[in-house]
């Protein structure tokens, strides 16, 4: 157990599925050396098979506080391609009509994206990003025989000892987000590390300073005066991803509402229920989601009638020091 | 398992590797000493498993067992069921072959599923036989060499389970040629080495050792491994 508890709220609805916080974190960290095929931050279209593919039936986590061991181990394929394009060759040396890729594509990370569920023009979809959880409860950890993975005191970011690795991959297999990553090149496993030389300087991890839409904050759980504290404990309108793989995670999402408009009737109005069904969200944030969509809803219609709202100013989170609290 | 389930386990399996149908005449029973000699030659090279020296050597077959799992997340049995140990000393080296059956060679990780075989010699330190041969613990430590199939042979201590720790030591060769049933894996290292690079085989009438075994096939690594559930002896 850390002393204390760093942890992300991620607002699902102010996604706008750019991928700069990939980007960021790939060109940071996993752009070189074996980890190419690694998106320890990704965002992926929700209705949707994820990354790595169907990495919500690849087992992992707990039940009733046991460790699960049938897990897998993703295949390679599941991650997608590494392919690289040849634009030098066509766009700076004038070799060539076509930029295509050095193999043919047949998956990706973000192969399905936009594509989400329903029928034009019913069709509805939302962005979530994701990245290692931080667990208070990290499968991982508990099934690592060489106690390689640990959880930092100061801050509860789950970090994988390099020394210590043999490549084993039981966390893999033990992770029921799929985010631990074995590299073929070192053969030893590596995860998102929270960016905690950032954090050790009070600077927010990369992926959550780039992002454009400004819908990641960060801070410790027991800072009661901070936005992961508020959103969390006080509003509950974060919740966690799968809480019921027994990981206890520390990434909290604000459930997607009103991303798509109601769907359209049959004479070309607009209804009044929302597109994406509520079963779809609850599967993925669990049973406080409609309380949360409903707090959430109730505080907007406030801003709407010029109320004042805590809740969505904490939402807006104005500035950096509103958002980050490191 | 109780150690009398343990005892009888073990004895049954003596029996069987007493009764296996031998294919060299050099191959020998196991004995009930549980003893492996060791060849004195001096001035060969045996560090290749198709030595000449080899036809010499007496080879004893013995039984594996699935290694006692030592963590929850190692699952699944190992399918290697027995190995032929033969051991050479030359000058102030000792040679070790291992070969037993594997029907496919996993020589490279070239997915993220996939493992290599492997086999591993061990040694107590201290060269007493009441180390356990589980890996050792945290006073009596063991001596590992592991040969892995994609090329790598890695001195290793350890001091219980998950504690295996690289040691650092040029002097641990290890060459392996694919058999028509498996493979054949001579490691060889000088019987003296400093304190903290293993076990010192220097000066020993007897030495304790144990064996393992890996087939990548099956997803073995780690704990999940075939071996010798108890220490056999080297006698030189």
């Amino acid at each position: 157990m850390s002393q204390r508890q760093l942890a992300y709220v991620f607002d699902l609805n102010k996604c706008i599925g750019c991928h700069t916080c990939t980007m960021a974190c790939k060109q940071l960290w996993t752009n070189r050396d074996g980890r190419e095929y690694m998106y320890w931050n990704n965002v992926e279209s929700r209705p949707g098979k994820g990354y790595p593919k169907n990495w919500e039936q690849k087992g992992g986590g707990f039940k009733g506080g046991v460790l699960q061991t049938d897990g897998k181990i993703p295949p390679k394929e599941d991650y997608g391609g590494t392919w690289e394009y040849n634009l030098e060759e066509v766009l700076l040396q004038g070799k060539g009509n076509q930029v295509v890729p050095h193999e043919k594509p047949t998956w990706g990370v973000n192969w399905d994206e936009d594509e989400g569920k329903g029928e034009f023009p019913n069709n509805h979809y939302f962005y979530m990003p994701r990245i290692c959880n931080h667990c208070s409860n990290p499968a991982c950890l508990a099934a690592c025989p060489r106690k390689a993975i640990y959880k930092r005191p100061e801050d509860g970011l789950v970090v994988l000892d390099q020394e210590r690795c043999k490549g084993y991959r039981y966390c893999v297999k033990a992770c029921p987000y799929g985010k631990v990553y074995f590299n073929l090149q070192t053969g030893k496993s590596e995860k998102c590390i929270g960016c905690y030389p950032r954090v050790e300087k009070g600077t927010p991890p990369a992926c959550v300073a780039q992002c454009v839409g400004k819908i990641r904050f960060v801070g410790y759980r027991d800072d009661k005066d901070g936005p992961i504290y508020k959103l969390v404990e006080q509003w509950k309108v974060a919740l966690p991803l799968h809480a019921e793989y027994g990981t206890q995670p520390n990434v909290f999402y604000v459930p997607p509402m009103n991303v798509t408009p109601p769907p359209f009737e049959e004479d070309g109005r607009l209804g009044d229920k929302p597109r994406i069904p509520l079963a779809d969200i609850e599967a993925l944030f669990g049973p406080g989601t409609k309380q949360a969509l409903e707090t959430l809803g109730r505080e907007m219609q406030k801003r709407r009638e010029a109320k004042p709202s805590e809740l969505t100013e904490i939402l807006i989170g104005y500035t950096n020091k509103d958002r980050y609290r490191l | 398992m109780n150690p009398s389930n343990l005892l009888k386990q073990l004895a049954a399996l003596g029996m069987a590797a007493a009764t296996i149908g031998l294919t060299a005449n050099t191959v020998q029973a196991a004995p009930a000493s549980k003893t492996i000699r060791v060849l004195s030659a001096a001035g060969v090279d045996a560090a290749s498993p198709e030595a000449a020296i080899w036809n010499k050597a007496p080879a004893t077959q013995i039984a594996l067992q699935a290694a006692f799992p030592g963590h929850g997340s190692i699952v699944g049995t190992p399918v290697t069921e027995r190995i032929t140990a033969q051991a050479v000393r030359a000058g102030d080296r000792l040679f070790v072959k291992l070969a037993w059956n594997d029907r496919n060679a996993n020589t490279a990780i070239k997915d993220t599923g996939q493992f290599v075989d492997g086999a591993a010699v061990q040694f107590p330190v201290n060269g007493k036989a009441d180390t356990t041969p589980f890996m050792g613990d945290p006073v009596n430590a063991v001596n590992v060499w592991h040969w892995r199939a994609d090329g790598r042979t890695e001195n290793l201590v350890a001091k219980g389970f998950g504690t295996s720790t690289r040691v650092p030591f040029e002097g641990l060769k290890g060459t392996a040629v694919r058999t028509n049933s498996g493979w054949a894996v001579v490691m060889s290292r000088s019987l003296k080495v400093k304190p903290d690079e293993g076990a010192s085989l220097s000066g020993k009438g007897t030495m304790p050792v144990a064996f393992a075994a890996w087939d990548g096939d099956n997803q073995e690594r780690d704990g999940l491994k075939a071996v010798t559930l108890e220490w056999w002896q080297l006698r030189f």
